[in-house]
Parts: structure tokens; sequence; C-alpha cells
């Protein structure tokens, strides 16, 4: 029997969460990050804003490219991270502490985007 | 596998929400510490004329020039009389000229200020042994009802068979150095509304008398000066008043300063005795009026208390005491660190602070600026300059000098020494000067400095740097330097750093929008000084970065946030007290500031480490021999929880240093509530204990019954945000405790 969109299991509702989560750190990276770089400062945050508001979008959406977008910016924000301050772990706590304990949430949903994904395919093919 | 998900998300979102990283703190807003300063931002320093409450109650404070009532006289004591300099009895030799081995006399231990102790028991081996010998309570701590406005900030002194000391609001108290028994305590029931800042009081005087014979009471006395200004002196056998001191033991400071309310003005350094004359400074809160109490330093016959001269920056060449209803003359820079003298050269070297109304600098005068932020060499016998060296010129900054100068022999190039003086600052610029001239031994360049941002004021157009010695500073800040527990409150962070003006260490005031103090007024060297190792030359130094962000508002906008100095009738404490907003009243502006952090985490803004120590090699080149952070995290983190880590992160510190013959430097000071022993050679730290309460305070240390002891005022401290306790803790090896 198909399972409904009224039925969503923990982990389902936990992974919308966590792209809710993602959705509001990228406003604010977007706005905040806009206002930053308008300062003269660094056009980082509101760059990683757009992909980060991207990958909120599609994880609410139940779409495993959330998931995948997120990563990218990880990937990014490490780069940018070594770039502008180097190895220093002191330097790189703000940076990519909280960013990567969140990317392994992320990787962590991606099988249960995965199934919600071939569900409604599934439902789709019905 | 689903449970497997489940537990690991839950975990890893509890991790990512967990306070993660650790930081500096500072007091909260409200009760206590600095008021809650909100930097209005750019373009939001004036308020719009509907929103300004109707001014019926403007309460203008003293004329500077028209007569006026006198301040609150604390123990209602008449008047003192007048003696000229010359009829000061000839001075007995002192305990601190040339301390015992196992005392401990003086505030500095010895009249050059060096905190250097000849003791060698313990040692970076045996110190590890050092164990809670006994704890002492004062009495002294925020009652119920009471802003914390505590930080004792006490060093006790140690002469003979007595532990000497003063509680935080001035009882002084005589202990048994090897038991922490009390002898005697005399009370001098200071009032809590007579606090200023901050209830400290950092040691008393010992002084032995020329006059009364040895073997009669007040041969030895204790000498104090109150936060409510009085200067008291005590039998140090008995603790009874001394009768032939001003009127029975004590002398009314507020005689000449003219209006005043309690807590305006108060002494919480001890006063140097300098050829026979006492001499006291005081503090004036920051930020109040323009013509606030004056800052006149003064001289006083330490045997009977009489007057002897007045340094009244207003009126250089009168050395009396105001009569009738005159009045020192107001708004002029104060001294309230503590001072140090020198019997041979016959001065006083005097740490001055910038003039009253701290930001704007427009109307002081000519004289005011030839002394403020100053070392100013008083001759003793007349109460005149006979020297000063400005370590910063027109400060709107608050630089004010917090340390105690230091004095050594400078070795000279032919290998005569030169009798020097090291003069510690809050740029964490330190000069060396000579003692006889003021000039300066290692070289100092002027180097141009951003102009004034503000109309009316104008900025000096360099300033001096000590490049001949070690910079006690981090270099300038920059965007990358911001930091946090996570990109968001980073982010913040940068906006705030870019929103400011900053031109590096000299950044103008602003209206416009803020502007950043780096170092700013609690960073560099503050009251805890430097202790210096005349053997190995080894000078030590504990410093701060951490910067304040401020703004200059206008009086409508002053008046909208309710800012009122502390004489103002309708002013009420926390709307305005000192060191933070200050309505700056007699000025066209008021000042917001506030440390440089995250208001919601009280997170610095910027990156650590907030405190360091340095040891320097004054015999070598001033080259730095070890430096590192100093304090732990473990008693700090965001939103003020403690994360308990043992990583040296360097915390802001208050509170100086010891430096020992047995090769080991004594320190608290950081916010991590420790006391520890460092190696002076390496900088190692060898032995640490937590302390009851905050160790914002100089330890010292001393012999008795043949053992050495380390003391420690474990009195916390207010701003720094530190547990706040009565208690002097002092440790010993084993030895010594067990009998």
């Amino acid at each position: 029997m198909p399972v409904t969109n009224g039925n969503r299991t923990l982990t389902e509702w936990l992974t919308l969460l966590l792209g809710v989560v993602i959705l509001l750190v990228g406003l604010f990276f977007l706005i905040a990050g806009a206002d930053l770089a308008m300062l003269g400062g660094s056009t980082y945050y509101a760059l990683c804003g757009i992909i980060l508001v991207a990958s909120g979008v599609f994880m609410l959406m139940g779409r495993t490219l959330g998931a995948f977008l997120y990563l990218g910016a990880l990937a990014y924000t490490w780069v940018w991270s070594l770039w502008e301050v180097g190895f220093s772990p002191v330097d790189l706590l703000p940076r990519a502490f909280g960013p990567t304990i969140l990317g392994i949430l992320v990787a962590l949903t991606i099988p249960v985007l995965r199934r919600m994904e071939s569900r409604r395919t599934l439902r789709g093919a019905v | 596998m689903r449970r497997s998900h489940l537990l690991a998300t839950a975990a890893g979102l509890a991790l990512a929400c967990a306070p993660l990283a650790a930081h500096a703190q500072f007091a909260p807003a409200g009760s206590g510490g600095p008021p809650s300063a909100t930097i209005p931002g750019p373009g939001n320093a004036d308020e719009p004329k509907e929103n300004t409450p109707p001014n019926s109650s403007y309460f203008a404070g003293p004329s500077p020039y028209a007569p006026q009532a006198p301040g609150v006289n604390a123990a209602n004591l008449p008047d003192i009389e007048s003696i000229d300099a010359s009829q000061v009895p000839a001075m007995a030799p002192q305990q601190s000229a040339n301390p015992s081995r196992e005392d401990w006399p003086a505030y500095g231990r010895d009249d050059k200020a060096t905190r250097y102790s000849p003791l060698t028991e313990l040692n970076p081996e045996t110190v590890k042994r050092l164990e809670p010998a006994f704890v002492y309570h004062t009495g002294s701590y925020p009652r119920p009802g009471q802003t914390n406005k505590w930080a004792a900030e006490t060093t006790p002194i140690k002469v003979g068979d007595g532990l000497y000391m003063c509680s935080a609001q001035n009882d002084i108290m005589k202990l048994d150095p090897a038991t922490g028994k009390e002898i005697w305590r005399r009370n001098l029931g200071v009032k809590y509304e007579s606090i200023p800042y901050t209830a400290a009081c950092k040691g008393v005087t010992y002084f032995t008398s020329s006059v009364v014979p040895e073997g009669e009471p007040c041969h030895n006395r204790i000498l104090e000066g109150t936060l409510d200004m009085r200067l008291v002196a005590v039998d140090a056998a008995t603790g009874a008043f001394c009768p032939a001191f001003g009127h029975n033991g004590q002398v009314n400071l507020m005689q000449g300063l003219g209006e005043s309310v309690p807590g305006f003005v108060a002494m919480t350094a001890p006063p140097p005795v300098v050829n026979g004359v006492v001499v006291v400074n005081h503090e004036v809160l920051d930020g109040q009026r323009r013509w606030a109490p004056s800052g006149v330093v003064r001289g006083y016959d330490a045997e009977s208390g009489k007057f002897v001269w007045a340094w009244d920056v207003g009126n250089p060449d009168d050395h009396n005491q105001p009569t009738g209803n005159r009045h020192y003359s107001r708004g002029t820079p104060n001294s309230w660190a503590t001072m140090t003298g020198d019997n041979e050269q016959g001065l006083v070297y005097v740490p001055t602070g910038n003039s009253a109304g701290d930001y704007f600098s427009g109307l002081r005068s000519p004289a005011e600026n030839a002394v403020s932020t100053s070392v100013v060499a008083l001759d003793v016998k007349t109460g005149s300059p006979r020297w000063v060296y400005q370590t910063t010129r027109k400060d709107v900054w608050d630089y004010d000098m917090g340390s105690q100068v230091t004095m050594m022999d400078m070795p000279g190039s032919d290998g005569t020494p030169t009798p020097a003086l090291i003069v510690p600052t809050k740029r964490g610029q330190t000069f060396v000067l000579d003692r006889q001239t003021g000039k300066p031994i290692l070289p100092v360049e002027e180097r141009p400095a951003p102009a004034g941002n503000v109309p009316g004021d104008s900025r000096a157009p360099t300033q001096p740097w000590s490049v001949g010695m070690p910079a006690l500073r981090m270099p300038e800040l920059k965007e990358k330097d911001m930091w946090g527990m996570s990109p968001i409150d980073q982010l913040y962070c940068r906006i705030k750093f870019r929103s400011a003006h900053y031109d590096g260490e000299f950044t103008a005031p602003s209206l416009d929008k803020p502007w950043i103090m780096y170092p700013g007024n609690n960073g560099g060297s503050d009251w805890g000084s430097m202790s210096y190792d005349p053997n190995t030359g080894i000078l030590v130094a504990n410093w701060n970065a951490s910067p304040m962000y401020a703004q200059l508002i206008t009086r409508k906008k002053a008046d909208a946030l309710g800012l009122m100095p502390i004489d103002d009738p309708n002013y009420k404490p926390g709307a305005g007290a000192a060191e933070g907003n200050g309505p700056m009243e007699g000025t066209p502006y008021a000042i917001a500031i506030a440390p440089f952090w995250d208001p919601v985490t009280k997170m610095l803004c910027h990156r650590p480490p907030y405190g360091m120590i340095t040891a320097i090699d004054m015999k070598h080149g001033q080259k730095v021999l070890w430096q590192h952070p100093l304090g732990t995290a473990r008693a700090n983190g965001p939103w003020g929880l403690p994360t308990g880590l043992s990583w040296e992160i360097g915390t802001p510190n208050n509170g100086g240093s010891v430096v020992t013959a047995g090769g080991l430097i004594f320190i608290a000071a950081a916010t991590d509530n420790l006391i520890r022993a460092i190696d002076e050679h390496t900088g190692k730290v060898v032995w640490s204990a937590v302390l009851p309460g905050g160790g914002q305070a100089n330890p010292m240390t001393y012999e008795a019954n043949g053992h050495q002891y380390v003391a420690i005022m474990a009195g916390g401290h207010h701003f720094m945000m530190t547990p706040i306790t009565d208690q002097l803790v002092v440790y010993a090896l084993p030895d010594a405790i067990k009998h």
C-alpha cells in the first residue's frame, strides 16, 4: 500500500527540519552577506547564501539535489576558508566547524531524500 | 538502520547547537558591570526632535569658576592646616627602601616597585607541592540589593610579624602571616554609596615615624586612602588611630575639591611616602561631565597629616589649599594608578589620565593637554613637575595610565647604568625613561596619526611609539580576524567591523558611525603593572588585546537615552555609569561605548588570544624571551557558560605578576580563576590551582617561620564577570602547613 504524504517517518521530518535550518541560514547569509559585500567586505557569504537557499528549497521539496548543493557549498566553504586563513585551527573553527557538522547530517539525509524521491516517482507512475 | 539514523541525527543536531567555542567575556548589561551600551550605528548618533523628552529637570552641574559648597566629608572632619615643606621632619629609613628577605613591605614590594622577591624555597620543582595554607575572609562583598561593583584588587603587605591588608571597602587588618589569624581589625565604615566604578583597595602603606620613638604607639603606621576620600593612619601594632596624625588619625581629602557626590571621586591605590611626604591621588569617575571635580595631586606630612602642597593643573603656580569657597580647578586630568616614590631624586612619579569628558578634547586647556596621559615627575618639596613624559597626545581613547611605573638600572653602552623608569601603557607601548630627566633611553618615534572627524575638536598630528621595546599588542584588526562560534556570528562581527571607522590605533572619535578603539581602554598593560627581576634582567608583562566599539552621540540622543551624570539629582545607577555610556555633560556630545563583541553571545568579535604574558630580556637588547596566551577557556564560553576546556586561549586579564629568585612567576589575573606558577626562563606553567573567585589582583610572596608563602586576593572583578568573593587565599608547602 503506497505511503501518503500525511504519513511521513520521523527521519523524513528531521530531514525537512534540516532543510528549514539550511534555508534560514542561507537567507541570513544572503541578506547579511549582501550587506557585508556592499560595505566592502567579503563576498563569500552572499555567494554561499545563494547556494544554501537553493539547497534548503530543494531539500524541502524532498529532492536529493538539495543535499548535493549543500555539500557543494561546504566544499566552497572549505576552499574559501583555507584561502583566507590557511590551516589555522582557531580560525577554521568559526568558518568550517559548524558547516561541516551540518554537512555530516546532510550526508545522512541522502538515503532519506532518495526514498522520498523514489516514492514520488512511484506515485507518479501509478 | 532507521534507529541508528535517528540517533546520529539527534546527536549531530545537539552537537551543532552546543556552545563549542570558548571565548572571553565581560559583564552583562544591567546590574553591575557596563550598562546596556547599545551603539547607535551609522547615521543614528542623533535623535529626531519629537523623540526627545522635555528637559524639565535639566541639571547643569557646578560652574567651574563659581564658588561652591564643599563635597561630602565622610567622617565630618575639620579642615586640615598647612605646613611648609621645610617643616616636614626628615624621614627615617623605611622598610621598603631595603626590604628584609622575608618581607613584602610595599605594594610593589620595594621602593622601586619591582615585585621581585629574593625567596627561593619555591622553585620550578618544589612549587608542584604547593597547597592552600589558609583563607582569610575580609567581609566585604555585595549584599542583597546592591549592584555588583566589587573587585577588591588587594595586595597585602608583609612586615615582620604582620600581614597587613584592606578589605574592598577599606577596613584595615593585621593577620598572622603563618596562620591567617586576625590580630586586629580597624573598621572604617565606608558606605556602599561611596563606591565609585569599583569597590577596590589595592593596598596599604607601611610607614616608620622619625618623630615617634620606637616602642611607642604609631612609631610604625599603616596609611590608607579610602573610597570616601579619607587619608587614614593607624598604629601597626594595635590598629588604633594615630592621634597625632590629622584629626585623630584621619584627614578629609574632599577639602578643596568643591561640589561632589559620594562615588564621584575615590582613592583605590596605596599612597607612597617620599622623603616624609605622603602623596595622594584619586580617581574621578569617567565620562560624567566636563567640569568634574579636580584631579589634583596632593602631598601631606606623613607624621602630622598636615597639608604640604597641591599640584593643580589649572593653577600650576598656586600650591596652597584653596580657602573659603574656592576649589581646585575642575575637569583636570586625574591619576588613579599607584604612584612610585623616588627618595633619591626627591620625586614622585604620577601616572595621569585624560581630562574629564574623556572622548572630546575640544574644551581642554593647553595646560591640561601638556600633562594628560603622561608620567609626571613631581618634586615632593614643591609639588611642581620637574619633568613630564607624555605617552598619548590629546587622548580621546581613555589610554589613561593604569600601571605603577617600575624603577631599574639600565646598563648603558659604556657600562655605567642609567637610573631608569619602565613606563607601561594601555597602548602596549612600554617607554623606558631616564628618571633624572624624563628623556627616553630607548628610541621613540613620532609617527603620523589620523586627523579628527568631529567639528570643534582636532587630533594631534603625531603620536609617540616606543620602537626600542617589544610592542605588547596584536597586529591591527582586519575583517578576516573576526571570530565566533559559527559563520553566523562571524558574519555579524564582519558587518560590525565594516560599519565602523577603523584607521589603526589612533582612529579618531566619530559621530557619523562607530569607531573601533584597539588596543582600547582595556588593552595593553593596566594596573597589574609589570614585575622585574634585577638579577636576570627579565621584565614580566601581562597584557590585553580587547578592542572597544564606541560612537559619539548628540546631546539630544543622550537625553533620549536618559544618560545623566552621577551628580544629577535624577541620576539612576546603571543609566549611565562610568566606563560604559557616559553623558560627558558640558561637552557637545555624549559617548556610547561597549566592548567590540557580539552582544547576544557576549563573545568578543575578534579572534583570540585576548590576553598574553611576555618576558622581555632587558639586559640583552630588550628581546622577547618568551610570550604566550594567558588564561584557559575553562571558566569562559558563549553566553557566559563555562566550557571546562584547558585550552590556553588567552583570556582578558587584570592584575599583575610576582617574580622570585626561585625562578618563578606567580600570576592569576586571567578570567579562568586560576593562579599559576610559570618558569621565569621557559614560560612553562609549572603549577596551577583553582581559586574560589576571580584572581584579579596582584599576588605577593613572603616568608614566615622559615617557609615561603604566596598570597592572592581572589576577590573577582565585576567587569571581568568573575566570581566575587571576600577571600584572601594563601599557599605554602605541606611542611609549613603541618603545625
